[in-house]
C-alpha cells in the first residue's frame, strides 16, 4: 500500500517549481549537491518504498510507479519480471507540462528520476538505471543485484 | 419577580443546589453561552479594547467600588486588574441571611474563561480568597506573558488552588485567534478610515 | 519524474539543504521570479481580484481549506489547513523547521513588484494554518499589522520596508 495516499486534485504547476529548483541548486551548489538532495528524497521521503526494497518487497515501488504515471496522464508501459522492473515512459508528464507552460526544460530534468530512483534503491539488493531515449521518453529499470 | 438587585442572592441558592448535585461546571458553561450574547461579538471584533468597553459598563452598572486609586493595567495586549476593587456580588452574599455558597466566586472564571478561549485570549484569574470580595482577572493576547504572570503571582504568595486559567487550551486559543484575525483586521482598517 | 503530488516533500529536502548553507533567502527570490510567470501580469492587470482568481485556482488544485474575501481595497485570506505543510508533516523525512517561511519568501517580493503591501501571519511554524492580508493602502494595512501584533502573533512577515518600491510599482500598475 502507498505510504502517501494522493487521490484528490492535482497541481501540475509544481513541475515548474521543481524545474526551477533543479537549475537553481545545480547552478549555485553544483550537480553533486543536486544529486545528493534527490537521493535523500528517494531514500528518506520514500522511506517506506526504500525499506520494503531492502526487505526484498517491491510491491510499493510498483504501486508508486503505476499510480503516479497513470495519475499524471502519462503514456507508459510497465513490465515486471521477478528480478527486474521496467517502466517505459513515452511522454513524461513533467516535461509535457513545462512545455505547456512555455518554460525551458532544465538540462537536469531527468536527474529527478534517476537520482530519486537511486535513493530508493540505496543499500538494498536493487539497483536502478535510466536510459533516456529522447525528450520525455525514457526507460527506467530496477534490477535485483546478482549475489 | 426576583428584583435584579437580589439576583445574586438567588444565584447563590442556585449554586448551593447545583454543588450538591455536582452540576456547577455544566451550569457555568450555560451561563457562559448566555454571556456570549453580550461579549462574544465585541471581544471577537475588538479584542482587549472590547473587553475594556464591556467591563467599564459593568463597573458602573454593578457599582464596583475601588478601594484605592490604584488602577489596573490595560494595554493593547493585556488587561490586568489591580485587585483594588470590591466585588458587589460577593459582598451582597456575605450580607445574606441564607449564608454564602463557599464556591460562589467560582462562577466568575467559570463563565468568563470559556469566552476568552473562544475569542483567542489567555486568562489568569486569581480568586485570592473565596470569602473576600476582591479578585484579579487578567487577560493576555500573548501566551508567554500569561504564563509569566501566573508564575509571578504564585511566587508572590498567591494560592495556586485559587488560580483559574485557560493555559491548557493554548491550541484552541491560537486557532481562534487566527480564525478571528481577518475580522479584527477589518475592524482595525475601519477604525483607520 | 517527481510526481506533482510529492513536490512539497522534495521542496522540504531542498530547504533543509539550503538552510544548512544559509541559502534560503536567495532561493526564495528565485522561486519568486519563477512565480512571476504565473502571477505578475495577472496581478498587475487585475489587482486584488486577480489574486482572488489565482489563489482560487490554487485552492482547488492544491486541495486547500481556505477562505478569502476582498473588502474595499484590502484582501484577507485565511488558510485553515495548508496542504503543503500538512504533507511535509506527514513525511517519513524530517520536516524543515523553516518550511513555512518560503511562502512570504516568494510572495512578498512579488507583491512589491505589483505595488501591494503584504502581511503574512502564522500561528506557529509547525501548524498548517496562517493568514495573509494584501492592500495598496499603507495606512489601512499598517493599522491591520498593528492589530496583529496586539493579538500576539509571533510570526508576522511583510514588505513594508520596500515602501518606496511598492509606491512606484503601484503607480505603474494603476497605469496598466
Amino acid at each position: 500500500m502507498l505510504r502517501y495516499q494522493e487521490n484528490n486534485q492535482l497541481h501540475r504547476d509544481f513541475h515548474g517549481t521543481t524545474n526551477t529548483t533543479l537549475d537553481y541548486i545545480a547552478d549555485n551548489y553544483g550537480v553533486d549537491a543536486l544529486k545528493s538532495i534527490l537521493q535523500d528524497t528517494g531514500e528518506k521521503v520514500y522511506k517506506s518504498i526504500h525499506d520494503k526494497l531492502a526487505a526484498g518487497d517491491a510491491s510499493e515501488l510498483l504501486e508508486h510507479l503505476n499510480w503516479f504515471y497513470f495519475r499524471e496522464g502519462a503514456k507508459y508501459q510497465l513490465t515486471v519480471e521477478p528480478d527486474e522492473i521496467k517502466l517505459e515512459v513515452f511522454e513524461c508528464p513533467a516535461i509535457r507540462h513545462l512545455k505547456k507552460m512555455g518554460l525551458p526544460v532544465s538540462k537536469h530534468a531527468c536527474l529527478q528520476t534517476s537520482e530519486v530512483n537511486a535513493g530508493m534503491c540505496k543499500n538494498t539488493q536493487w539497483e536502478s538505471s535510466v536510459e533516456v531515449i529522447g525528450e520525455g521518453h525514457c526507460i527506467q529499470t530496477f534490477r535485483k543485484k546478482e549475489c | 419577580m426576583i428584583p435584579s438587585d437580589h439576583f445574586v442572592r438567588f444565584y447563590n441558592e442556585v449554586f448551593k443546589f447545583l454543588d450538591r448535585n455536582d452540576g456547577l461546571e455544566k451550569y457555568y458553561l450555560e451561563i457562559s453561552r448566555h454571556q456570549e450574547h453580550h461579549c462574544l461579538d465585541l471581544f471577537s471584533r475588538k479584542g482587549i479594547a472590547g473587553m475594556r468597553e464591556y467591563w467599564n459598563v459593568i463597573a458602573r452598572e454593578e457599582n464596583i467600588i475601588s478601594k484605592s486609586k490604584k488602577k489596573g493595567i490595560v494595554t493593547n495586549t493585556k488587561m490586568i486588574s489591580s485587585d483594588s476593587h470590591i466585588c458587589p456580588s460577593l459582598t451582597k452574599n456575605l450580607d445574606n441571611d441564607a449564608g454564602v455558597c463557599e464556591k460562589y466566586c467560582l462562577h466568575c472564571p467559570g463563565w468568563v474563561i470559556p469566552i476568552f478561549t473562544k475569542t483567542g485570549f489567555y486568562c489568569v484569574y486569581d480568586l485570592i480568597n473565596l470569602l473576600e470580595p476582591t479578585c484579579s482577572m487578567n487577560v493576555f493576547a500573548i501566551r508567554e506573558e500569561a504564563e509569566e504572570f501566573k508564575q509571578q503571582r504564585i511566587a508572590g504568595g498567591a494560592d495556586p488552588a485559587l488560580i483559574y486559567d485557560n493555559l491548557d487550551k493554548a491550541d484552541e486559543i491560537e486557532a481562534n485567534k487566527i480564525r478571528l484575525a481577518p475580522l479584527r483586521a477589518q475592524e482595525a482598517a475601519k477604525a483607520e478610515n | 519524474m517527481i510526481p506533482s503530488d510529492h513536490f512539497v516533500r522534495f521542496y522540504n529536502e531542498v530547504f533543509k539543504f539550503l538552510d544548512a548553507r544559509n541559502g534560503l533567502e536567495d532561493y526564495y527570490l528565485e522561486i519568486s521570479r519563477h512565480q512571476e510567470h504565473h502571477c505578475l501580469k495577472h496581478f498587475m492587470e487585475k489587482g486584488l481580484q486577480g489574486m482572488e482568481e489565482y489563489w482560487g485556482q490554487i485552492r482547488v488544485e492544491e486541495n486547500c481549506i481556505m477562505s478569502s474575501e476582498v473588502v474595499g481595497d484590502v484582501r484577507y485570506s485565511h488558510m485553515k489547513k495548508c496542504p503543503s505543510l500538512s504533507k511535509v508533516l506527514d513525511n517519513d523525512a524530517e520536516p524543515c523547521e523553516k518550511y513555512c517561511l518560503h511562502c512570504p519568501g516568494w510572495v512578498a517580493p512579488l507583491m512589491t513588484k505589483c505595488g501591494f503591501y503584504y502581511i503574512k501571519y502564522l500561528r506557529a511554524l509547525d501548524v498548517p494554518e496562517c493568514g495573509s492580508v494584501f492592500s495598496d493602502n499603507l495606512e489601512k494595512i499598517s493599522a491591520i499589522r498593528q492589530n496583529l501584533k496586539r493579538d500576539g502573533f509571533k510570526y508576522i512577515f511583510d514588505n513594508f520596508d520596500q515602501r518606496e518600491e511598492v509606491e512606484v510599482n503601484k503607480q505603474e500598475r494603476l497605469k496598466v
